[in-house]
């Protein structure tokens, strides 16, 4: 029954509402109550009676009476497939009476109002609205009405379109396989759409979601599939037993429900994989083995191998063994390398003077000096020696000298600006020492006699003539530092210069200078015979005529007979010497016949060194001299032997012994070997 | 009958790489008018939500009352009816109401609608249904509808109101913006999928 109170039904509703828990009063009750009281004065009491047991009445109507249905409500609507859809109420109280529903809807557009063409198909309180009732993109005003014998009730009304209240049934024909992927097993799973939904047509979108568990957990794994209708999944517990589900959405709706679960169980397949491991773990173990014993067979050549020993030094001719043996002096013998210092392949001619250095000393300590410059190197020998040898006092500047130092406090020399190198003269018997003989020392050698001193010492070798009477000390006192370390021609320019006078003074002091020993080669003299480069030991002899002549020192009268001088060294690679006389100066036109020992003849069987005296004239060798000033000689002093020969001079051969004696260890004396190819 | 043979293949070809074609073609339009019906759903859904309790009751009575303004164009509203339609027919329609909107999206007065975008977004739509109708028209099939330009659908517009309107007008262009847009996709894809080799439009 419609109930339309004043025109519009919705203010019944409100009346229930006010009423609270009192029954539904319509208004027209009360109205006629009012009606039936307000006729006469008599009535009011009637009124008043009435209005009083109104309330009571009420009560009353309600324990025993029936009122009208409760307010339904739309609780929802559906379509599965966007052709149809359903519409489901929720019914208010009935009133005690049966109640009836009914759905209203209206279109849009349109004032027409339908009722619902099938209450039974979707259920209790629903409404099935089929294909021919159902527009899509149409608006529905939906309403339901409760209607018993005492009144209506109308739900709230409800605007819907078809389109947007999709939810599709779930997937069906849910298949769960399991698949091999190389022995790796995975499951694949399929379905199909829910079959009202028409996909085919493209009238419905949907898209699909699956979930899978392990059995007996509680999380899911969820896998959005897209349109598609096959998924794989992969990664699956050996053994386990698993639980697959699906639903679907059209593209603009609600998610179905979710499909019924398919169970599936996972093979063992750890086996395979255990045993994989098992042979992977034997077979490692077994390498691993054999890397250790590999390591350990070749650890030394290994440890070698990863941490090289640190290279020595390398230095040519250095043992190891003569430092150990402490014996310092034998290993700079040593390290005198017949290629060192390179001498050209100029002859004898070109030979300057050379230094025979005569070692006195017994005992030296080398020091052998790194510098860089190989000039300054000069190494003195502190002597400690013995007493009757004078040592030279070998000091230069750039030495390092400890012994050299105490032994020769007072007699300096050389040390100038650049080399020390004095180069004392001689040949003492004595003074031949072995062991001392370490460097080859080329050097320094005619000074330069332009203003009559000396001032530089060229690198090349001139001849040492000299006649002259210079002393020994005098040799002595240029000083030969002892050179041990092989150094280049080094001729300090200026450095004669400064040595003369110290010279002349250590000629004074010492009677015994240190000798230093120094080895000097001469390139040119070198280069005919290579073992005998670097093993000459030259004596400047210049030297001593220059620090004589300009020091106008007279030698004093120190006469040692003995010593030799070396002339020079000719041709034949023959050592002319000539015995040092005081005051005998060739050069100084001396008309004295100058005697010297010019060269060697050779070497006896007692390895005495056997000498030819030349005696030469003072003019020839004056000469001889002048020829020789280019080669850079000292004319003055230069006495080239002639050669006559002279007799033998057996002093020398103690210093032959010597020198064999250095020969053998390691260390030729540029004397012996001189004397070899002229036997 | 060689030529014939050769005239056939070539034409064969030509179709099929014709249909080829469309098919891109379409799956491209259908793609684009499912982005732009989510774009609306999306204003709309914000529109309402910014809306006052009181409102919005207003709105939903209202709403009974008003016409979309794209009524008038007469499109199927059901599955019968749009599987009846030919292809042709659909995409007619689509176009029509892609131009409607392409006009009236501008009036939304709305801040947050972005109107300069949906408004390119539909030209870029409405060209390419265009290319469509162009490669599937015969040449037979003539649409008067498309001929007449109807300025009436878009007449109440005119008729609007100051300010009490805008929120009242918001609200029916929104709401029947999203309406014709998933109009628009369901044609687009019942048409694509009919046109699909198979005829299977699972994809």
């Amino acid at each position: 029954m419609q109930f339309y109170c004043c025109g519009r039904p919705s203010q019944t509703s409100y009346l229930s509402r006010a009423s609270g828990h009192f029954s539904f009063v319509p208004l027209w009750v009360l109205s006629n109550s009012q009606r039936f009281v307000g006729g006469a004065m008599m009535t009011n009491v009637w009124e008043a009676v009435v209005l009083l047991l109104l309330p009571f009445l009420a009560p009353n109507a309600e324990g025993t009476q029936y009122s009208p249905p409760g307010k339904p409500a739309l609780t929802r609507c559906r379509s599965p497939e966007k052709e149809t859809f359903t519409c489901w109420w929720e019914p208010g109280s009935d009133g005690g009476l049966s109640t009836t529903y009914a759905l209203y809807y209206r279109k849009e557009n349109s004032e027409t109002v339908y009722e619902c063409p099938d209450y039974h198909t979707a259920g209790e309180n629903s409404c099935f609205f089929n294909k021919n009732d159902t527009s899509i993109w149409v608006n529905y005003n939906i309403t339901v009405v409760a209607t018993n014998a005492l009144g209506s009730s109308f739900s709230d009304p409800v605007d819907i379109d078809v389109v947007y209240i999709v939810k599709p049934n779930p997937p069906e024909e849910l298949n769960v396989t399991i698949m091999e992927d190389k022995g790796w097993p995975y499951l694949r799973v399929s379905w199909k759409p829910p079959q009202k939904a028409d996909t085919r047509s493209g009238w419905i979108t949907l898209i699909y979601e699956l979930r899978v568990k392990l059995e007996g957990e509680d999380d899911w794994e969820m896998h959005l599939a897209g349109q598609q209708k096959m998924f794989n999944i992969f990664s699956l517990r050996s053994g386990g037993s698993y639980h697959v589900q699906v639903r679907c959405k059209p593209d603009h709706g609600f998610w179905s429900e979710w499909s019924s679960a398919d169970y599936i169980k996972v093979p063992d397949y750890f086996h395979r994989e255990k045993s994989m491991w098992i042979l992977i773990t034997v077979f490692s173990t077994f390498i691993f083995l054999i890397f250790m014993c590999f390591l350990h067979m070749n650890s030394n050549s290994l440890k070698y191998y990863i941490l090289p020993p640190i290279p020595g030094p390398k230095i040519k001719g250095f043992d190891k063994q003569l430092l150990k043996n402490g014996k310092s002096d034998e290993i700079f013998c040593a390290l005198v390398v017949p290629d060192f210092p390179p001498t050209t392949s100029s002859k004898c001619e070109n030979l300057m003077v050379e230094y025979l250095e005569v070692y006195v000393s017994e005992e030296q300590e080398l020091i052998l000096e790194e510098s860089k410059e190989l000039h300054n190197s000069l190494k003195c020998e502190g002597s400690t020696s013995d007493n009757d040898s004078g040592r030279g006092s070998c000091d230069s500047h750039t030495l390092l000298m400890d012994k050299c130092g105490e032994a020769k406090g007072d007699e300096r020399q050389t040390d100038g600006e650049g080399h020390p190198m004095e180069m004392e003269a001689q040949m003492h018997q004595r003074d031949w020492k072995e062991g001392t003989l370490s460097s080859a020392y080329q050097d320094i050698v005619s000074p330069d006699m332009s203003s009559g001193r000396v001032k530089t010492w060229p690198s090349v070798f001139s001849p040492l003539h000299q006649c002259g009477s210079t002393s020994l000390n005098q040799m002595n006192s240029l000083a030969m530092a002892k050179q041990h370390c092989l150094s280049d021609n080094l001729s300090p320019p200026g450095s004669a210069s400064s040595f003369l006078p110290q010279s002349g003074r250590s000629t004074t002091e010492t009677h015994r200078p240190n000798y230093c020993e120094f080895y000097s080669s001469d390139k040119q003299l070198s280069s005919p015979k290579p073992q005998a480069q670097t093993h000459r030991k030259l004596q400047a002899h210049s030297d001593i005529n220059i620090s004589h002549k300009q020091a106008g020192l007279q030698s004093p009268a120190l006469r040692p007979t003995e010593y030799v001088e070396v002339q020079r060294v000719n041709k034949e690679d023959m050592v002319l010497l000539q015995p040092v006389e005081s005051g005998c100066v060739c050069g100084d036109g001396c008309p004295q016949v100058c005697q010297d020992y010019s060269k060697v003849k050779g070497l006896n069987s007692d390895n005495m060194l056997l000498l030819h005296r030349d005696v030469m004239e003072g003019e020839e060798v004056r000469s001889h001299c002048e020829k020789q000033e280019t080669n850079g000689c000292i004319t003055s002093h230069i006495t080239p032997a002639t050669q006559k020969p002279t007799d033998c001079i057996p002093t020398v051969t103690p210093i032959v012994q010597k020198e064999m004696g250095l020969a053998v260890s390691g260390y030729v004396d540029t004397a012996a070997m001189l004397t070899l190819p002229t036997h | 009958m060689d030529r014939v043979v050769v005239l056939l293949s070539v034409l064969s070809v030509a179709a099929s790489s014709q249909s080829i074609l469309d098919q891109r073609r379409f799956s491209i339009a259908v793609s684009r008018v499912q982005h732009i019906h989510l774009l609306a759903q999306k204003y709309f859904s914000d529109f309402e939500s910014s809306l006052q309790t009181e409102d919005q009751r207003q709105l939903n009575k209202i709403f009974l009352r008003d016409f979309c303004n794209s009524d008038d164009i007469i499109s199927p509203i059901d599955k019968h009816e749009t599987q009846r339609s030919s292809v042709l027919k659909l995409l007619s329609i689509s176009s029509r109401l892609i131009e409607c909107w392409e006009f009236s999206s501008r009036f939304v007065t709305w801040s947050t609608f972005p109107r300069n975008q949906i408004s390119h977004k539909l030209s870029e739509l409405k060209t390419g249904i265009r290319m469509l109708i162009e490669a599937n028209q015969d040449g037979a099939e003539v649409f008067s509808d498309s001929s007449t330009f109807q300025l009436a659908p878009y007449g109440n517009f005119y008729q609007s109101l100051g300010g009490d309107e805008s929120l009242k007008r918001n609200y029916e262009l929104l709401a029947c913006f999203k309406k014709d847009m998933h109009k628009v996709e369901t044609y687009l894809t019942v048409a694509k999928c009919r046109l699909s080799p198979e005829a299977n439009c699972t994809l």
